[in-house]
């Protein structure tokens, strides 16, 4: 589990053709936590509320100006995790993906897009 | 907060707790507060409180001891699992509002209802409209959920998520119509959304059909 958060990072191919579709991987390192944990009475473990849940809300990405998707999430959502998602090379422009947590706190990333012939 | 004068000067107060989150933090919180400060611990109560927070109630001088002080202490004990313990304040705070941004997104790729609409299924005769569910099953379907439903489809290997093994709703009650309607006319991650290509009616018979699937490893 990540102890710092970091800003996310775009990683695409550097292969990118007009008209093609693309595949766009997106890591951020995020420490999410459901908030519950085990703990001890003693003898008998119980699972009680041990500190503030904490997971990424909503992840949108965007293509150059467009919105082109959202990714809604809840706090079943992974340590560190690592989004795959494929768009299609309509225009050399920027890739911008927007991290919210559910503290409503915002990271962003973006890469720009160039054509290879 | 819950306060009780025993005697003057000595009250009883609750803390709610965070960071207990392994099985030894509960003994090493005690241990170490006794050790720091002169309190009674009247229990640490770990499940059943109303918050859903572990509670720890104490018993101190105010006169020597304030309230602030024994957070101050709490937060600077170390949990065996490496991090510090906190007094949690307030409510919960889950899910801050939404977003100016998040509104916008929202509001122009749309939203996902939380709960799946409760519908019930028009169908009277379910064994015809299984019948003509069947067609439509092997011909939208198996490409992907295979014949018997398992998933197992011929053009399955290629997808993101494997299709879900439809079998699984074999003899669940009419409360999962609604939800099976739903994820079949909007369609989800791989899956086309079939509100587009078939009719209402056609949807309850795929459901219909979808019921009577078995789990191959059962026969």
């Amino acid at each position: 589990m990540a102890k710092t958060i970091r800003d996310p990072r775009i990683r695409i191919s550097r292969r990118i053709k007009k008209d093609k579709v693309f595949k766009v991987k997106v890591k951020f390192d995020h420490p999410s936590f459901t908030g519950l944990g085990i703990v001890d009475a003693e003898t008998k473990p119980v699972f009680s509320r041990a500190i503030p849940v904490s997971f990424i809300r909503n992840m949108f990405v965007y293509y150059g100006d467009q919105l082109v998707s959202r990714f809604r999430m809840s706090s079943a959502i992974a340590d560190d995790p690592l989004f795959t998602f494929k768009l299609k090379a309509i225009q050399e422009a920027p890739i911008k993906v927007v991290f919210v947590d559910n503290q409503g706190k915002k990271w962003e990333a973006s890469k720009k897009i160039k054509f290879k012939n | 907060m819950v306060s009780q004068a025993v005697f003057a000067g000595t009250v009883e107060e609750e803390f709610k707790i965070e960071g207990l989150i392994s099985p030894a933090s509960p003994k090493a919180l005690q241990s170490a507060l006794l050790k720091k400060l002169a309190v009674k611990i009247i229990e640490l109560r770990l499940k059943k409180t109303k918050t859903g927070w572990p509670v720890l109630r104490l018993q101190f001088d105010t006169e020597t001891i304030s309230r602030e002080k024994i957070e101050k202490v709490i937060g600077e004990i170390e949990d065996p699992a490496g991090h510090k313990y906190k007094v949690h304040h307030g409510p919960l705070l889950a899910n801050a509002p939404l977003l100016d941004e998040e509104q916008q997104a929202i509001a122009i790729l749309g939203d996902t209802p939380e709960a799946f609409p409760i519908m019930k299924n028009p169908i009277t005769d379910k064994a015809a409209s299984a019948n003509r569910g069947e067609k439509l099953f092997v011909n939208n379907c198996v490409k992907c959920h295979g014949f018997t439903g398992n998933g197992y489809g011929t053009v399955a290997h290629g997808f993101t998520t494997w299709p879900r093994q439809l079998w699984a709703w074999n003899n669940t009650g009419e409360e999962t119509d609604g939800y099976l309607f739903w994820f079949i006319t909007n369609g989800r991650s791989d899956m086309p959304p079939w509100g587009l290509i078939l009719s209402e009616n056609e949807r309850w018979d795929l459901i219909n059909y979808i019921k009577t699937l078995k789990n191959p490893g059962d026969e």
